[in-house]
């Protein structure tokens, strides 16, 4: 089965002059993990994602600290979040983008999705535009109805 | 290629160029020139493309061998294997401190202190970060400091930068009280045969003093500050509130970690006793007892052994060092370093007393621009030489590691601790640090300090 099969078209993408506000109230009520970003010529530019905004509101030395265990929120959260408000999504998105052929294999696009840890994935058509985007959950539930425990 | 990388490559011939002129006036023959060229490429490769320098060094110590230079027996001598497996021992146990919450367990100490004032505050945290630094490597001991202070001080509303460099100053102070703290501490036992009794009875008093001293400093230094911390206080302070910030759990496993921890201490701190007793030759407890702790706790969390060994011990730094040490050591087999030691006692006209000073005084500013193994690394064949024209060299050792460690820091570069620390501030508070505020304050507390050894040195008897 190729991607072009199962991804989804209805959303598409955010453009890169959009607040972050704006874009993560998109990805809420999509219930969407991330979303591509594209400039005014409707290239696509990075990648949105719940990934950016953890990034950029976290202490960023939690990781090299080992067990540091909050029993309180620290205020600094509270800070960087009103922080976000003066910044667009061009400020936030990573640029460093995987991005898929629509003829690959839905099983290639999962392999990716594994080893690069990712769980969006922009499609490109032959023209290298973009043509939709595909979740772990897409792929998940094409094998599932290809099994036949879901219905189509 | 980058053309900054291009005009940096030519710099870096330029300076090798100018390496082998000095080294023609100074009566090197060929093979002497080529060690020179080789270790000064190493040198220059840390000031000028910190990336390009594990390259460098490979290609450096290739050379040497396919010229003959030096052959491959002592090469392996000279790359202090014992040096870099003490380090690895040491990174694998910081590696379950960290997991267990060993540092974070310190950290509430801090919060724990009743009735906080600032002048407590910068007490406490400049004695933890120099006391940390003396247990555990800097830079692992700065990160928990930074991280500490910007939860309190975002508690209290209060610019975290003061407090940041406080804990700087003290961490590179600290970090000469015992083997532990620096790896020119360990590389200086080693070579020197000085235990980690002579550091605890002769580095951590002078240690302390110098600490206790910039405290002073600091708190008049930072007194805006510490005014407004102490408002802030008065207005925010809530104990229960407080001690909450930042919590550990205590399990079972923190106190079998401690246990390890402080049996290794306790190990380290008697080593040359029990060689006495076991007869055993100098400092081989002192380098095998990281290795027996790394060995117990792979064995107690086999399932985390091989991320200890991947992800805690820094081996892009390690390799680099025995490389570094092959280098440096090559110095030493062609006698290079005999050359230099005669034209630098020439120089100070056989004063045992300015020798010192200019060990002292160069080493200190050296390290504020180069990082200080490689300083330290160059010295060392140097003041063995010295033993060989006959000079007492204990006050030698002792001025190699204060200047090594304190020179770090004159400026905001001067240590690995200053980078890690500022860098973590400009991520996740946006202060920058200017090169000249951190100057003013480095400068002079590390001016004063360095003037205090010096003193110690010159005119205590035990240092001689």
């Amino acid at each position: 089965m190729k991607i072009k099969e199962i991804l989804t078209e209805e959303v598409k993408s955010i453009s890169s002059q959009l607040t972050v506000k704006e874009a993560l109230k998109v990805l809420l009520e999509k219930k969407i993990s991330g979303l591509p970003v594209v400039d005014e010529s409707g290239k696509l530019v990075g990648m949105f994602t719940e990934k950016e905004i953890l990034t950029a509101i976290l202490p960023g030395y939690l990781g090299k600290v080992g067990r540091f265990i909050y029993e309180e929120n620290p205020k600094s959260i509270k800070n960087k979040f009103k922080e976000l408000e003066n910044l667009k999504v061009k400020d936030l998105m990573h640029k460093d983008i995987v991005t898929v052929d629509e003829d690959t294999a839905v099983c290639e696009v999962g392999h990716l999705m594994l080893t690069q840890k990712l769980r969006v994935i922009p499609i490109l058509d032959k023209d290298k535009k973009l043509v939709g985007i595909v979740t772990r959950e897409d792929i998940i539930k094409s094998y599932a109805q290809e099994a036949g425990w879901i219905n189509p | 290629m980058d053309k900054s990388i291009i005009y940096k490559f030519i710099l870096l011939f330029f300076l090798l160029f100018l390496v082998a002129i000095i080294g023609q006036n100074m009566g090197f023959n060929p093979q002497q020139t080529l060690a020179a060229i080789i270790f000064s490429a190493s040198v220059f490769a840390t000031l000028l493309f910190w990336d390009f320098r594990l390259a460098i060094a490979f290609l450096g110590v290739a050379i040497l061998l396919l010229t003959k230079v030096i052959d491959l027996e002592n090469l392996i001598k000279f790359s202090s294997l014992e040096v870099i497996l003490f380090l690895i021992g040491m990174m694998v146990l910081v590696g379950l401190l960290k997991e267990i919450g060993f540092f974070a367990w310190l950290v509430t100490l801090i919060l724990r202190i009743k009735k906080l004032t600032a002048k407590k505050f910068v007490l406490a945290i400049g004695i933890l970060s120099a006391l940390l630094a003396c247990a555990v490597d800097e830079v692992t001991s700065i990160i928990f400091m930074v991280a500490a202070i910007l939860e309190i001080c975002d508690y209290f509303e209060v610019d975290p930068s003061p407090y940041v460099i406080i804990s700087v100053l003290a961490t590179n102070i600290g970090s000469t009280g015992t083997v532990l703290g620096n790896p020119i501490g360990i590389l200086i036992a080693s070579k020197s045969g000085l235990t980690f009794e002579d550091f605890i009875f002769k580095a951590f008093p002078l240690m302390l003093i110098c600490l206790f001293t910039v405290l002073s400093l600091v708190i008049f230094w930072f007194r805006k500050a510490h005014k407004e911390l102490d408002k802030k206080m008065q207005e925010l302070m809530d104990n229960e509130l407080f001690i909450k910030l930042i919590s550990v759990p205590p399990e079972k496993q923190l106190q079998f970690g401690l246990g390890i921890f402080g049996l290794t201490i306790l190990g380290i701190a008697l080593h040359h006793r029990l060689e006495l007793l076991f007869k055993l030759e100098t400092n081989t407890l002192l380098l095998s007892i990281p290795l027996i702790s790394a060995g117990l706790v792979m064995i107690w969390r086999h399932n985390k052994a091989r991320k200890y060994i991947e992800k805690d011990v820094e081996w892009w730094t390690l390799i680099f060092f025995l490389l570094l040490f092959a280098n440096a050591g090559t110095l030493k087999y062609t006698a290079v370093t005999d050359i230099i030691a005669k034209g630098v006692l020439n120089l100070v006209k056989q004063s045992h007393s300015l020798l010192l000073g200019l060990i002292l005084w160069i080493s200190a500013f050296g390290s504020s621009i180069l990082d200080n193994v490689v300083l330290v690394v160059a010295f060392i064949p140097i003041i063995q030489s010295f033993r060989d024209l006959g000079l007492g060299l204990q006050p030698l050792w002792w001025a190699l590691l204060f200047g090594g460690c304190i020179g770090g820091n004159i400026t905001l570069i001067g240590s690995t601790a200053n980078i890690v620390a500022l860098g973590i501030l400009e991520k996740e508070r946006k202060i920058k640090i200017n090169f000249w505020r951190w100057l003013a304050i480095g400068f002079t507390t590390s001016v004063i300090s360095i003037s205090i050894i010096w003193l110690a040195l010159l005119f205590l008897p035990i240092y001689r």
